[in-house]
């Protein structure tokens, strides 16, 4: 009699404390991608260099495409990374795309500066291009394979071993099952 | 001459009311108009209101993505604003609410809907609260039965007749209650609830024999009571200690029956209680664990109260946390920033790394934006191998104070050394150049700058070879660095560009031979004008040159506005081929 009432008592009760691990074990705030192998939505921006560039143009190439501002640590903590990625792709079918979101186009300029960035870069003003792309926490990056399908998906800062391994995979057209996180911050 | 007259005041009369009707005309006209566009406007406006209405309505449906348990209705962040406009703008274009709701769902995923939908893991939060009520429901009505079903079980049932004969038998004799048994074992309990019918049933013989009882309720009362105490009675036989049935019996009990009773009586409730007791504090450890692991101080608005060891998300506030709790271990002493400076410091110069660690730490406890303990966090980190990390406490350190001297260096020389990145060291360096003191110290920073200036040109010579397979010969071309006269350098905004333009020496009209454009330029800046930047497909360069430079506003070459700024080569004409044709940026336009 004894023996089951302490079952049942821990029946009841340990299922519950499992409920509260899960949810504490969880940042509420990180979201799953729906968006990995699906094809890329279309956009076009106005690059710095004030030419624009439109998305559907890139067919046929690997895209890298990276969402990033001006006052996000994290995007500072890659931004040479990317640089450094960029000298050595940009002989190959493999287009580096930067988008400014959420920033001031002086404090986006003075990044780009700063980092001696090479790579075509943009702003997306009303933050349509963001929201087709489910962003939440920058720096985002996707890699887009030829036909404009999304690959992969990175959360927070990329390591330059990262960008190459996923650019090869994109390249082949080889799709991620799920995207990987670094240090991120949140978008404002 | 009457007639005429009135003719005349005729005439004037309609005139003057033709004019009367147009002007009422005319008035009426306006009116309408006022009237149609007022109306015309009140309904747009107030199909703008609705539409605003609708799409507050569907951003109340949806989780703002940057936000804790906020809608992108209520969100006052940058993103939510965005999305409302989103809304609106999909609304205007005559998007359905579930259409909408259904494109945030496609990019966000099901977690954007405050509502999760009743499906998968959602279900259970749509079902959940029903199946607990439910359950508690059943859980209660258990429980009545229970209670009703105890009363039932003392209506009278069947038993031996022979264990009624022992009921009579020995109900009359009085016993002494079993006071070593009070309370306790089932037993025990069986062997009270026994003692008390007995004396029920004698109570009820006495008032019988005093006539306060008829003889048929006696005889009922009394077969209940015997009834009840014969169920006792075979539950007393079916209990392990048959021997000690009856109360009679107790005072012949041997020794050992009574230590069995008694540990089973200390024994069972002890061990509930100790198991409680070790749950209890199990629970409240692991809660208290939990909690103190999983909340942290928000570093800012935008950071997460949960974080680091469960979610992973590092950090809010770097130094907030930890060095707070270094500094509480180390009591009073450290609570002076100058004096952890300087002990820092100290530490540093011997050597010491985990007490200078602690020191700049419990510094940045007291100030996170003090620079010179950020940078020395730096140095100590860059000594440590820990490159990114040293740049980014370098990076705190410049961000507090741009000019710190010892940031600028650490970081001109770690992305020297470390990073490989030339240009950046040399910016950096360049900025610590121009508020250093001459000295000693400033020319070996020259010095230091000249050879990174060096590296780099050597390496952008290398680079274009590998990138364009040969590097143009020298023969084709012309090298140098170009500098800004000081007294300009305020006038300098990033924003410029340079033109580095060949004209050929012998006209001194018509187009440059050769222009090159250099986005953003990093003064000292080394160049090399070759025959890929040639004009006029093929012209080739060779023979003399004249040099000169523009840095210019708009980036248009063909234009040449007030307050560009220009320099030439003072050697000017120049042969094809020269190195060292170092240009000064000098003029204003």
């Amino acid at each position: 009699m004894a023996w089951r009432r302490v079952l049942i008592t821990l029946a009841v009760i340990l299922p519950l404390i499992g409920i509260l691990a899960y949810g504490f074990m969880r940042d509420p705030r990180y979201i799953n991608s729906p968006l990995i192998g699906r094809p890329a939505t279309p956009f076009t921006v106005t690059l710095f260099d004030g030419n624009k560039l439109t998305l559907a143009d890139l067919r046929g190439k690997a895209v890298f495409l990276n969402f990033w501002a001006s006052w996000c640590p994290p995007c500072r903590a890659e931004a040479r990374e990317l640089e450094a990625a960029w000298q050595r792709f940009k002989d190959s079918d493999v287009v580096f795309l930067g988008i400014d979101i959420q920033d001031t186009e002086e404090d986006a300029r003075a990044f780009l500066r700063e980092f001696n960035i090479t790579y075509p870069n943009g702003r997306d003003l009303s933050g349509k291009v963001a929201v087709d792309y489910g962003v939440w926490g920058i720096p985002e990056t996707f890699f887009l394979d030829a036909q404009g399908r999304i690959t992969y998906k990175h959360v927070g800062s990329l390591g330059s071993a990262l960008i190459i391994a996923k650019l090869d995979e994109a390249r082949r057209g080889i799709v991620s099952t799920k995207e990987g996180k670094g240090a991120y911050s949140s978008v404002r | 001459m009457r007639s005429e007259n009135q003719s005349i005041e005729d005439r004037e009369s309609r005139i003057a009311i033709l004019h009367h009707l147009s002007s009422i005309l005319k008035l009426l006209s306006a009116f309408i108009l006022l009237t149609s566009s007022l109306l015309t406007s009140s309904l747009f406006s107030a199909q703008q209101a609705d539409l605003e209405d609708q799409a507050r309505q569907i951003a109340a449906e949806l989780r703002c993505p940057v936000c804790q348990n906020l809608s992108a209705g209520d969100s006052p962040s940058e993103l939510a604003q965005q999305m409302r406009a989103l809304i609106l703008q999909q609304l205007k274009e005559g998007k359905s609410r579930d259409q909408i709701k259904a494109y945030f769902v496609s990019k966000y995923g099901d977690w954007v809907l405050l509502a999760p939908p009743a499906k998968g893991f959602g279900l259970l939060v749509w079902v959940l609260p029903y199946v607990v009520a439910a359950a508690g429901i059943v859980l209660v009505l258990l429980a009545v039965r229970r209670w009703a079903g105890r009363k039932e079980r003392r209506e009278p049932v069947a038993v031996e007749p022979s264990l009624i004969a022992q009921v009579k038998r020995e109900s009359v004799i009085e016993a002494s209650p079993p006071t070593e048994l009070e309370s306790g074992s089932p037993r025990a309990e069986l062997l009270q609830e026994q003692a008390r019918l007995y004396a029920d049933m004698r109570e009820l013989d006495f008032d019988y024999r005093a006539g306060k009882l008829s003889e048929t309720d006696y005889q009922d009362l009394r077969n209940a009571l015997e009834t009840e105490a014969a169920v006792v009675l075979k539950k007393l036989e079916l209990s392990p200690a048959r021997h000690a049935a009856a109360p009679k019996a107790s005072e012949t009990r041997s020794a050992a029956g009574k230590q069995t009773v008694a540990t089973e009586k200390a024994s069972r409730p002890g061990w509930r209680l100790v198991a409680g007791g070790a749950f209890l504090l199990l629970f409240g450890i692991t809660v208290g664990v939990l909690l103190t692991k999983s909340v942290r101080p928000r570093g800012s608005e935008q950071d997460s109260m949960t974080g680091d060891f469960l979610t992973g998300t590092g950090p809010g506030g770097i130094g907030s946390s930890s060095g707070m709790a270094g500094m509480e271990m180390k009591g009073p002493l450290s609570k002076d920033l100058p004096a952890l400076l300087t002990q820092g410091r100290a530490a540093y110069e011997k050597q010491e790394w985990p007490k200078a660690i602690d020191a700049f730490k419990n510094a940045l406890a007291l100030d996170p934006n003090q620079p010179e303990a950020h940078t020395y966090m730096g140095l100590i980190l860059a000594q440590a191998g820990h490159a990114d990390g040293a740049l980014m406490a370098f990076d705190r350190a410049l961000s507090a104070d741009p000019k710190f001297p010892l940031a600028l260096w650490g970081k001109g020389m770690l992305l020297y050394r470390a990073k490989e990145d030339l240009s950046g060291a040399r910016d950096t360096l360049q900025r610590l150049l121009q508020s250093m003191p001459p000295g000693a110290e400033k020319d070996q920073l020259q010095k230091t700058i000249a050879e990174i200036s060096e590296r780099a040109s050597r390496q952008k010579g290398d680079s274009k070879k590998a990138a364009t397979g040969a590097s143009p010969p020298l023969s084709q071309g012309i090298r140098g660095t170009i500098t800004v006269d000081p007294k300009l350098k305020s006038k300098i905004d990033g924003q410029l560009v340079l033109f580095i333009i060949a004209y050929s020496a012998g006209s001194t009209a018509g187009p440059p031979l050769a222009v090159k454009k250099i986005e953003h330029p990093v003064f000292p800046l080394t160049y090399a004008l070759g025959p890929e930047s040639v004009m006029m497909p093929g012209l080739s360069l060779s023979g003399k040159v004249r040099v000169t430079v523009r840095l210019d506003k708009d980036g248009n070459p063909m234009t040449k506005e007030a307050g560009n700024l220009a320099g030439e080569f003072k050697k000017n004409p120049v042969a094809i081929g020269s190195q060292n044709v170092d240009i000064v940026i000098d003029r204003v336009l």
